[in-house]
């Protein structure tokens, strides 16, 4: 009966397509071509009701054959992806967007910019929200593309005026890849989401063009949007922008502040703490005590030679003041029982003495300090310094010793 | 740490799924997902763009054609847990009914029949005896005699029954009037429990059996753990797997990593009291600390860094609710996180012992029934992070309450498909401090903490099980890290690779590469009689338990060395041999199909002098045992035989501490009245007070009948109880029994403990203990953190001793069978009802209730006999 008929030929189509599947997976991709070439068939009778119909089967397999089989060639590819485009309208731009960037790691950014001009230019009926999505991206990175010839073109131009000359045709092609750029990137970034590589390329348009306040609106809105995903990146980027437009301290640290309270371990907690250590209130020095010691909570930090002794400097700083203990005893309250263990055993002693001194030195005073002079940490590095015969690390030692009521303040 | 100057563009909304959900065979292919221009400083040249996936990986070749042996199989046969085929309809109604959209049909009527082969003593127990006189099992005619009147010939019915089973499917049942006409007569009256009541209880497991045949989310994270040697060290490192027929014994075995791992001396074994669900390790200053989680118990071993070290138990806790998760920290030594099915998280530090994060029964971003919870740790020693199925929220533990982000939802957010669940939550800490892996059904994920909520890496893997397991092996200096991926019941092992994270935005590399599985070595054995290869298939292909995996390098050799577990308790391995980036190679040996039966493994190596490659030789040495070991087969499939002396051993019988004055004077009675053969008139002990007699059965309230009709026992007027309680309308009967069975589920908890069904039926009441809202301690964390003596504990204040000797929890400690609990309990609780004295703590006998414990608590008479599923499956 055709029922039977219909169920068989599901079946095999199965049989065939988990094949496929282990051909896949198993890197023998000219088996999986052979097996493709009989589950084609299965496009002509499709019943299946599933999301995946076996045009994208094919499409999506056919591409990940041709990436790594050793005879494809680009041509190939080329002809293939323009098949699948024919071969469903829902997914024409999605198919567009994977050619083009297949093309772009190719090198081929000609080919990709037209094919993203024609996918541009492409319309069908009504569009989906995925497809609406997927037209905003084919724009945005036409923009881009727009933007690297732009950047190109500037180039040129700067080495001309280098030489003394302008050239008016070069320039005035420049602007208009700035126009078609400005626009297409302008429309993406506006959409909640990650826009790093948009957000950069525009932002270096308008300063170009001295459009500062509209680059600091731009950045303004993707670092401070509730809608965005909180991306470090977004607050980077306006913190650069503040410190290439010159501006105050005070608008730096509170860009940095932010970017501390949402990502404590930020490798710009460093830039952020020696910025406070200098400055003259006391409420920001206090402050950045507080960057420097959350940023060493984290495993990532663990390590971190630069941090260690900022950390130093600062604890040094305080103790020799003798002022202001308090606040390295209100960091440690929240820390002495998992930071000894963490930051300061003997295990870490050894391998911190064997694998970097000056990193083993820093670390050595801070545990001092802030554990006394009886601190394993310590006493494993200064009698390892002692024995060979350094002098920092004998000052180390009558520096601690020196200060050790202090640890007795800070403990208690 | 530094964080990538630019990430791969991505939309970001909030809110439920919105694309349609469904298995997509093929959804991870073709796809670049986005590019970003990479390499800074090209902006000269033509800019060069770097996909999201799809970027050039590295080489991983399997060096045998299918994966070896490494441990011999443990003597004593496996028993399988129940396959679909146990439960399920088989027969003409099946295929009727699957052709519709019902799906599966449990087999009911099967499951029932078994309880009462297997339990005859609780399905029938006081009718049969009493009516043993009446029922003829001879072959020969009845004699004519005074007892012709009252005795049945029931080998005609026997011989109907058999016949019934061999036409099995027949429509023409009808023809078996007499078992009809037989079970029509007894069915109101013949049963121990009414039969409504034992078909809902029995309904009920099965479809919890089901469920988990389905999906077994206990066995989350795996049972295998591998401690590598150390840096520089001799390359022996040592494998963490349980064992045994129950997978109640935990082996630290020394592994030396050659060509072909080789096991070295005999390992380091740990009996413990419950199955081994998950084995956790992690490294901290050289040392490895490895946590065990069984249902009711988690513990934790120390193991120093040296080779030939011995492990040392350091820790352990038991929880009242199963816990499903059991985590060791990267950062600090002796800190783990536990998360128990009831929604609780804790820090369970050695030094300190246990802090709750967080209690929530209810799912974090929207509903969903499952109560499994998981919790690792994060780039912050303090933070921790803790997921359910919906997604996973930061907590840090200084303030749970109030500092915590949510770091991934099941939801827009993350691009997920609808009816998407989180499966494995893992913290990527050595390959990088703030990324985290999170697999659902449908796809993996790598998140970075700095940015939370938004997938670095997201990619559909295609697997047809859920990955239950993943293993991280960290590339370092700038190569690609390998994450494993591995499911239970298919037994899938995925690789892949990523790299990024601080200079570059996360990449998938290369692209993913199917691993062997245990049971696809199946085709290149020699060929066995037909019932050892189908015992052999069944062993090989026994759900995997656990994945861990190793890379070694020797020089400019690199080799991955991939450990699989089984539920049999089989641990495989392959090596996959590392090959140096080049173009496209022709197509290798893998092109070629293997024909099953023409295995390279078996054919000799020109290399080798033996004739035979080392697998092969492993394999023989394999199989050679495994037929060895199942030889012994038939012994353990008889019924295990109960002697009524071993039941209960005097030990069993003590209350927690001495017994007072009363209850020892009450016992010598006891055993006066046993010698003498005679009995106990009446039970009160000189007058003190009325004991608490049952009287008669009263509807609703009264003592059970089990206690009602010991003690009529007991008290001599047996025959007397029984006439009373057979004229007690069944109707009745069973009206108040269902009465009080609803009232204890609304009560739940302690009253369950006095519950009315018979043995056979506790496992009811241990749900409701399960699920017992009112425990104030959920995790009550016994004795003091004595290191190196975890058997030495301090007494746990809370519980009534009575309490804690009776619960189902304890008496199973004791190896006490199921049957018998209940009985036990009824016992007891009249001890617990006399006049009432100060409560005694209980003494050294709530040490056996920790893990690591040594042979004498299991009877052996019990053993195999709780290992088999409840109801007789």
């Amino acid at each position: 009966s055709s029922h039977e008929h219909k169920l068989n030929f599901r079946k095999s189509k199965e049989a065939c397509l988990s094949y496929i599947q282990d051909a896949l997976l198993q890197k023998q991709w000219k088996r999986a071509a052979e097996f493709l070439t009989c589950y084609v068939e299965s496009l002509e009778k499709d019943y299946s009701r599933e999301h995946i119909g076996p045009s994208e089967m094919i499409w999506r397999i056919g591409t990940e054959i041709l990436w790594h089989h050793s005879q494809s060639s680009m041509k190939e590819f080329n002809c293939f992806m323009e098949q699948m485009k024919t071969l469903g309208v829902k997914r024409y731009l999605k198919v567009c967007l994977e050619h083009v960037f297949h093309l772009l790691c190719n090198g081929q950014i000609d080919e990709a910019y037209q094919n993203l001009s024609l996918a541009e230019s492409w319309r069908f009926g009504e569009q989906t929200a995925i497809q609406d999505k997927e037209m905003k991206l084919i724009e945005a990175y036409r923009g881009l593309l727009d933007y690297y010839s732009w950047s190109k073109q500037k180039n040129i131009l700067l080495e001309h005026s280098e030489d003394g000359f302008s050239d008016l045709a070069v320039e005035q092609e420049m602007h208009s890849y700035f126009r078609k750029a400005a626009v297409n990137l302008k429309e993406i970034i506006k959409i909640p989401g990650v826009w790093d590589v948009f957000v950069k390329c525009y932002v270096d348009l308008l300063e170009f063009y001295g459009d500062h306040n509209e680059a600091r609106q731009v950045l303004n809105e993707y670092a401070y949007n509730s809608k965005f995903p909180a991306n470090p990146n977004a607050h980077v980027y306006l913190y650069q922008f503040l410190k290439r437009q010159g501006e105050s301290k005070k608008s730096l640290i509170s860009a940095l502040k932010i970017l501390h309270d949402i990502v404590p371990s930020h490798e710009l907690m460093i830039d952020f703490n020696t910025m406070l250590q200098k400055s003259k209130k006391r409420k920001k020095r206090r402050l950045g005590l507080e960057v420097i010691f959350a940023a060493l909570d984290y495993a990532g930090w663990k390590e971190n030679a630069k941090a260690w002794s900022c950390l130093a400097r600062q604890v040094k700083q305080i103790v020799t003041s003798e002022k202001h203990l308090d606040w390295i005893k209100q960091e440690w309250n929240s820390r002495k029982d998992w930071w000894p263990a963490f930051h300061f055993s003997r295990y870490l002693a050894k391998r911190n003495w064997q694998e970097n001194r000056s990193l083993s030195y820093e670390k050595a005073l801070v545990a001092g300090i802030l554990l006394g002079k009886d601190c394993k940490y310590f006493k494993y590095v200064s009698h390892q310094g002692c024995k060979a015969q350094l002098k920092r690390f004998r000052m180390l030692k009558k520096f601690v010793n020196r200060h050790n009521p202090v640890y007795l303040r800070i403990s208690g | 740490m530094e964080f990538p100057a630019a990430l791969f563009p991505s939309y970001f909304g909030a809110g439920p799924p919105r694309e349609e959900g469904g298995p997509a065979p093929v959804a991870g292919w073709g796809e670049h997902g986005q590019v970003l221009e990479g390499g800074p400083g090209r902006r000269q040249a033509q800019p060069a763009f770097v996909p999201r996936r799809g970027a050039t990986g590295e080489k991983w070749e399997a060096a045998d054609a299918a994966a070896v042996p490494v441990l011999l199989p443990s003597a004593g046969c496996w028993i399988p847990s129940p396959a679909p085929q146990d439960i399920l309809y088989r027969g003409g109604l099946c295929r009727k009914l699957q052709a519709g959209k019902s799906g599966a049909t449990l087999d009911f009527a099967r499951q029932l029949g078994h309880f009462f082969v297997d339990h005859p003593e609780d399905a029938f127990g006081s009718l049969g005896q009493l009516l043993h006189k009446n029922f003829y099992l001879g072959n020969s005619k009845l004699k004519v005699t005074l007892s012709r009147n009252s005795t049945i010939r029931m080998t005609a019915l026997v011989e109907d029954i058999d016949r019934l089973e061999a036409r099995r499917g027949c429509p023409r049942q009808h023809l078996a009037s007499r078992l009809r006409w037989f079970s029509h007569l007894c069915r109101d009256w013949l049963f121990e429990v009414p039969l409504g009541l034992l078909a809902d209880c029995l309904h009920e497991e099965l479809m919890q059996q089901w469920s988990s045949l389905l999906f077994d989310d206990s066995l989350t994270g795996g049972a295998l753990a591998w401690l590598p040697p150390e840096d520089g060290g001799t390359p022996v490192g040592r494998l963490v797997h349980p064992g045994g027929q129950a997978m109640n014994h935990l082996y630290f075995q020394d592994v030396v990593l050659e060509e072909l791992p080789r096991a070295r001396g005999s390992p380091a074994q740990f009996e413990l009291s419950g199955r081994v669900r998950q084995v956790a390790a992690a490294r901290v200053d050289g040392e490895d600390f490895v946590g065990v989680r069984s249902d009711y118990h988690c513990g934790v071993w120390r193991v120093p860094g040296r080779t030939g070290a011995a492990p040392t138990p350091l820790q352990v806790i038991r929880t009242d609710v199963p816990a499903s998760c059991l985590t060791v920290s990267p950062h600090l030594p002796g800190e783990l996180s536990v998360c128990t099915q009831s929604g609780t998280v804790y820090l369970w530090s050695v030094e300190t012992g246990l802090q709750q994060l967080r209690h929530d029964p209810q799912t974090m971003f929207f509903r969903d029934h499952s109560p499994w919870r998981w919790s690792d740790f994060t780039a912050h020693p303090r933070v921790l992070s803790c997921a359910d199925r919906t997604g996973l929220q930061c907590l840090d533990a200084r303030a749970p309450k109030k500092c915590h982000f949510d770091l991934f939802k099941v939801g827009e957010e993350a691009g997920c498909q609808q009816g998407e669940r989180v499966v494995l939550p893992m913290y990527l800490g050595r390959a990088h401090p703030s990324q985290y892996l999170v697999t659902t059904q449908f796809s993996v994920y790598v998140l970075d903490e700095r940015l939370p909520l938004v997938p670095v890496l997201k990619w559909a893997h295609m697997m047809k099980a859920p990955p239950l397991f993943a293993h991280l092996m960290p590339g370092n200096s700038g190569r690609s890290h390998q994450v494993l991926l591995g499911a239970s019941r298919t037994q899938e092992l995925l690789l892949l690779q990523y790299r990024g994270g601080s200079q570059s935005a996360c990449q998938l590399a290369g692209t993913p590469q199917k691993l062997q599985s245990i049971v696809g070595c199946l085709q290149h054995l020699p060929t066995q009689l037909p019932h050892r290869q189908h015992l052999l298939k069944q062993r090989l292909a026994a759900p995997a338990a656990g994945l861990a995996a190793t890379l070694q390098e020797d020089g400019p050799h690199k080799s991955m060395l991939v450990f699989q577990l089984s539920e049999a308790g089989d641990v495989f391995c392959q090596r996959l041999t590392h090959k140096a980036a080049q173009p496209p190679a022709p197509p290798s040996r893998d092109e070629a199909t293997i024909a099953p039966g023409s295995s390279p493994l078996f054919e000799a190596p020109a290399s080798s002098p033996q004739g035979l490659g080392a697998a092969a030789v492993r394999y023989r040495r394999w199989l050679r045992a495994l037929s060895r070991a199942c030889r012994e087969h038939p012994r353990h499939t008889w019924h295990p035989s109960l002697s009524q002396r071993r039941l209960f051993t005097r030990r069993d019988l003590e209350g927690p501490a001495g017994p007072s004055s009363l209850q020892r004077q009450m016992r010598q009675r006891l055993r006066q009245a046993m010698q003498e053969g005679g009995r106990i008139q009446h039970w009160e002990p000189l007058a003190v007070q009325p004991p608490p007699l049952p009287q008669t059965l009263e509807p609703a309230g009264g003592p059970d009948p089990l206690s009602a009709r010991l003690t009529a026992a007991w008290a001599g007027d047996w025959e007397q109880w029984w006439e009373e309680r057979t004229s007690f309308s069944v109707a009745q009967r069973q009206r108040a029994l269902r009465e009080r069975r609803r009232r204890q589920k609304r009560a739940r908890g302690r009253r369950s403990l006095s519950a009315s069904f018979t043995s056979s039926l506790t496992y009811q009441s241990e749900l409701s203990e399960l699920s017992d809202a009112g425990h104030p301690p959920i995790l009550s964390q016994e004795g003091s953190p004595v290191a190196g003596s975890p058997t030495v504990r301090s007494p746990p204040t809370s519980p009534a001793p009575d309490e804690a000797l009776l619960s189902s929890q304890s008496l199973r400690c004791r190896g006490i069978p199921k049957e018998r609990r209940k009985t036990l309990r009824d016992y007891l609780s009249v001890w617990a009802e006399g006049p009432p004295e100060p409560p005694e703590p209980p003494g050294s006998q709530a040490s056996q209730l920790c893990i690591p414990s040594s042979q004498s608590q299991l009877s052996s008479a019990s053993q195999p006999r709780r290992k088999r599923p409840r109801m007789g499956f």
